[in-house]
């Protein structure tokens, strides 16, 4: 084997002040860097592993004035989080995964991660590692956390997109298909729910589509903290080290070369893993864990050995290929891998409790605190760096970003060239609202038998649920505990198109909504985010990434909810076949978490009987900018996305949550894309009975003279509830002060019926007219 | 460590460069000859089939996707499991692997793959696609396989699983290929392999 100083790979990833930065820095030394050493440090500062952008300064101009964040990240989302400084929030922006309180003895851990380049390669593969590598996040978060939930948000673009694309882009069918059966074959087949996620169309999403993977898992409050120290051992443990992910595919020759383009995911090797850390945790076996991710051992041990120090000896490694070069073994990213700390007197338990699920083992090296990484295979140095200049030396140079506030223009009258049946029919078929029963079904989000409030609601299994409830004890075995959580999301990049911040105060407001419609405790919410931008090189790009940014802030202020992961991927925009670039949409995901005090008084959204009176929480103003009613009609009155009030919104929130949890509602369903028409269509045909409506009792904020806006506005922070006839007065009491007025009546006849500002019925439409809209669009898209 | 004066002697560079975004699609990869796939000598490659009265689903998924892929012209398929056993076999282990593990003899057959594969005209009425995956890129299904050959107590062998489409369509080479780099498998991780079904 060639000494390592003898090959000549180029750190690609480093760009020219990284360069100099390390040039500079081993001047110091007097020595040459090893080329494993240019690549550690390439990983170890790139995007995926070090939000460069995110973390690092900004120069952000709105045309006024001119702001300098010297970390966007610290001084956006995770200043706000730590100002509220939420008890129950026990880990934030540290750990793999976010950690929260989940009553005396347990967490739960959670995390999303976009998982899109991968899968734009190979979606079926890039999907199973995208859930595998969340998976792993949280098997590696505390000591340990047993997995509970998997989530999953697509953003592709419509499957029966006709427009050229190049030829080594798959058809968005393909992509949409093969990423919901890679989700599908990863989740399942690890015994892990899917219950909670969406899809979202968008042409632009046809050269890069996003795949955003989550995990809940569920882990003891005594195993929230980790520490390696000094003397405890390196322990590789799962999937043995093979050439996958080190090089990407464009790179890749017609015969796959010496590496692999993608890495390719093994459920049951991650099972088996997953079994051998609960087993070694519960005996307090290990230390530390940290998940072998992107930058392979590299990134793990410096994580694993952070603020100490680490010395391995790579030729220990289990490996799939015997002829793997030392710096392969050191950034391989091969899945299912966890790296331990284990105390040397525990390390023939600790073998033994993995051997005894299958699960192979290998000490590589041990902890030290010399402050250094050092890496050798078979005594011959590969790696010796400074763990400070590692995770610090990164040049942080600043980067310009800047916004251009949108010019609103005059509302104006709508013009009525679509009947409002019309308008709401396909709204309902509309590839963003429609069915995801095709998605559903193809997951399994019933094992481990805790899935409460399940995707797909009503009497025939088959409407779209807020956000799924899921009561965590049966895998624990604690079965007088009836406490669950709750998991929602909010997504929507047409309002981003119009306003960055907007669009964040409106998903986060979303995210919540939906929490409280399954009659979650959002008081004791948390929430992640998740942003996809096209590329922060562009002082455009990145000013509405930091509008966004600040949006979360507020919204985290005004809700009082705080933020407790962010993840970021910022390089989303490809050469289309015209040779024009095709930026993605700004994106943001943002999903919410919350406790469930008892799972048996959970809410689902659809009508449960007729004779109900039906109130709308929460004010309609003239907000169409970016929303369905716009995208239908090709026209909005003032164009202005739906500017959320977190304090408003937290406000509506306490007290729909008051009223929920004294039983006062049958029903409850968030009014989002589409507004009350579509929110009211949704309850009627899941629960099989009809409504009538009265637009003239919708609380609005300003005069609306505009029926189409009082059914279709998108408004935030808005939730229509079902009352029994004797709750009523009870429930006008819980939400006294609150913008809260009964605007219909549920009735056995299964008509959807509108009454207009006029009093005249401006909308008359059958139920089962309405369902199958909804339920055959996203089918016959698909072909 | 060398010391060789590389790195450090290389000029500093001036002023920070902007990365270029790297699309992350990969290139169109060339659809390797069948040349490139045989056996190799002391190998076994195997397939395993449906029995012909058995309705193929598989088969059905495939049709309907080159359909959309634009062979209009298909008008059947069927698929086959293909598996590479390489090791110190003999005829017998294969057989028995066949007969306990890979082929479920009631509603399945299987065949061994010898020598060199068929002709690859540039038209034909009756294709064969063996679509394996690239050497670098991890194979689950054959690990299973492998453990269970173990389990059998086989010697220990490097397995490879792959798939082979019986595509009934009068259509060129040129366009098929295409098609199934569009459908039924992906030039990133596969290797494609097209010929006359004889």
């Amino acid at each position: 084997m060639p000494p390592l100083a003898q090959k000549t790979r180029t750190p690609t990833a480093l760009d020219a002040a990284e360069l100099a930065a390390v040039q500079s820095h081993f001047r110091a030394l007097r020595r040459e860097p090893t080329p494993a050493e240019l690549e550690t440090l390439a990983r170890a500062w790139s995007e995926p592993c070090r939000s460069r952008t995110f973390a690092g300064p900004v120069r952000f101009s709105d045309g006024r004035k001119t702001r300098r964040f010297k970390s966007l990240l610290d001084e956006t989302i995770v200043k706000a989080s730590r100002q509220l400084n939420r008890a129950w929030c026990l880990s934030s922006f540290q750990n793999d995964a976010g950690i929260v309180a989940f009553g005396p003895k347990w967490a739960l851990a959670f995390k999303v991660e976009a998982h899109s380049h991968p899968c734009a390669i190979e979606p079926h593969g890039g999907a199973e590692t995208g859930v595998g590598g969340v998976i792993r996040d949280v098997m590696a978060t505390g000591l340990g956390a047993r997995p509970v939930l998997n989530t999953d948000h697509l953003c592709v673009a419509p499957p029966d997109y006709a427009g050229p694309l190049p030829d080594a882009v798959r058809h968005p069918r393909r992509v949409l298909g093969s990423v919901v059966s890679g989700v599908r074959d990863y989740g399942n087949r690890m015994g892990i729910p899917t219950a909670a996620g969406g899809l979202w169309f968008d042409d632009a999403y046809r050269l890069n589509p996003l795949v955003f993977c989550g995990t809940v898992g569920l882990l003891p409050a005594w195993a929230v903290r980790k520490e390696a120290k000094a003397g405890d051992l390196i322990v590789a443990a799962g999937g043995r080290t093979g050439r996958d992910g080190l090089r990407r595919a464009p790179d890749a020759g017609p015969d796959g070369g010496d590496a692999s383009a993608v890495q390719v995911g093994h459920a049951l090797n991650g099972k088996r893993l997953l079994d051998a850390v609960l087993a070694a945790r519960d005996r307090k076996l290990f230390r530390a864990v940290t998940a072998c991710g992107s930058g392979g051992f590299a990134a793990a041990v410096a994580a694993l050995a952070a603020g100490r120090g680490a010395r391995v000896s790579l030729e220990k490694a289990p490996l799939k290929a015997p002829d793997l070069a030392p710096w392969e073994i050191w950034l391989s990213e091969s899945q299912e891998r966890l790296l331990f700390a284990v105390p040397p007197r525990g390390l023939d338990a600790f073998a033994q409790a993995c051997a005894a699920e299958g699960c192979e083992t290998a000490v590589l090296g041990e902890v030290t605190d010399t402050g250094r990484l050092v890496a050798t295979h078979a005594g011959t140095p590969v790696v010796d760096l400074d763990l400070g200049f590692l995770s610090r030396g990164l040049p942080r140079a600043e980067k310009a970003a800047v916004w251009t506030a949108p010019k609103p223009t005059g509302a104006k009258a709508p013009a009525r060239e679509k009947g409002l049946d019309q308008i709401l029919t396909e709204g309902l078929a509309h590839l963003n609202v429609c069915s995801r029963e095709w998605v559903i079904r193809q997951y399994d989000h019933e094992v481990q038998g805790g899935t409460v409030v399940k995707p797909l609601q009503g009497s025939r299994h088959d409407g779209p649920g807020d956000a799924c409830v899921i009561w965590p004890h049966a895998a624990t075995g604690d079965s007088d505990d009836f406490q669950g959580f709750a998991v929602g999301h909010g997504l929507n990049p047409a309002y981003g198109r119009i306003d960055p911040y907007r669009m964040a105060l409106a998903c986060a407001d979303e995210a919540l909504r939906n929490l409280l419609c399954v009659g979650a405790d959002v008081s004791r919410a948390a929430l992640l985010a998740n942003f996809c931008w096209a590329d922060p090189a562009d002082p455009e790009q990145l000013g509405a990434l930091v509008r966004a940014a600040e949006g979360c802030r507020d919204a985290a202020l005004g809700l009082g909810v705080p933020f407790i992961s962010c993840q970021d991927s910022l390089r989303n925009r490809s050469t289309d076949v015209s040779g024009k670039e095709l930026a993605i949409p700004g994106t943001l995901l943002v999903s919410a978490l919350a406790p469930v005090a008892d799972v048996r008084k959970s809410l689902t959204m659809d009508i449960k009987g007729p004779g109900n009176a039906l109130y709308l929480v929460g004010s309609t103003a003239e907000e169409l900018g970016g929303s369905l009613f716009h995208q239908i009609c090709g026209r909005c009155f003032g164009c202005t996305a739906p500017a959320a009030d977190p304090r408003a919104a937290a406000a509506v929130f306490k007290g729909v949550q008051a009223a929920l949890a004294k039983g006062l509602a049958l029903s409850a369903h968030d009014l989002s894309d589409g507004g009350l028409g579509v929110a009211a269509a949704e309850m009627c045909f899941t629960g099989g009975f009809g409504a009538a409506l009265d637009l003239d009792k919708v609380p609005r904020r300003s005069p609306i003279y505009s029926d189409a806006v009082l059914l279709f506005s998108e408004s935030a922070s808005r939730i229509l509830l079902e009352v029994a006839p004797d709750r009523e007065a009870a429930l006008l009491k819980a939400l006294r002060g609150l913008p809260a007025k009964r605007v219909g009546a549920t009735m056995a006849n299964p008509v959807l019926k509108v009454a207009g500002l006029d009093g005249r019925v401006v909308m008359e439409s059958a139920l089962s007219a309405l369902k199958s809209a909804w339920q055959g669009a996203l089918p016959g898209r698909l072909g | 460590m060398s010391d060789k004066p590389g790195f450090l002697a290389a000029k500093a560079p001036s002023a920070p460069t902007v990365k270029k975004s790297v699309r992350p699609g990969p290139a169109e990869l060339p659809i390797p000859q069948a040349e490139a796939h045989r056996p190799a000598p002391g190998s076994y490659v195997v397939e395993v089939n449906l029995k012909p009265e058995f309705a193929d689903a598989a088969g059905l998924a495939a049709l309907r996707m080159l359909h959309g892929a634009g062979i209009a012209a298909a008008r059947g398929v069927r698929v086959g499991r293909l598996y590479d056993l390489r090791g110190p076999l003999n005829l017998g282990h294969v057989h028995v692997a066949l007969r306990e593990l890979l082929c479920d003899c009631v509603t399945q057959e299987f065949r061994l793959c010898h020598g060199a594969v068929a002709a690859s005209p540039n038209s034909a009425e009756r294709w064969r696609v063996e679509v394996w995956l690239k050497p670098a890129v991890a194979d689950t299904a054959a690990d299973s396989v492998r453990a269970a050959l173990g389990d059998l107590g086989m010697p220990e062998v490097a397995v490879r699983c792959g798939l082979a489409y019986h595509i009934a369509a009068k259509c060129g080479r040129g366009q098929l290929d295409k098609a199934v780099a569009r459908s039924l498998a992906n030039p990133a991780i596969h290797l494609i392999l097209v010929h006359e079904d004889r």
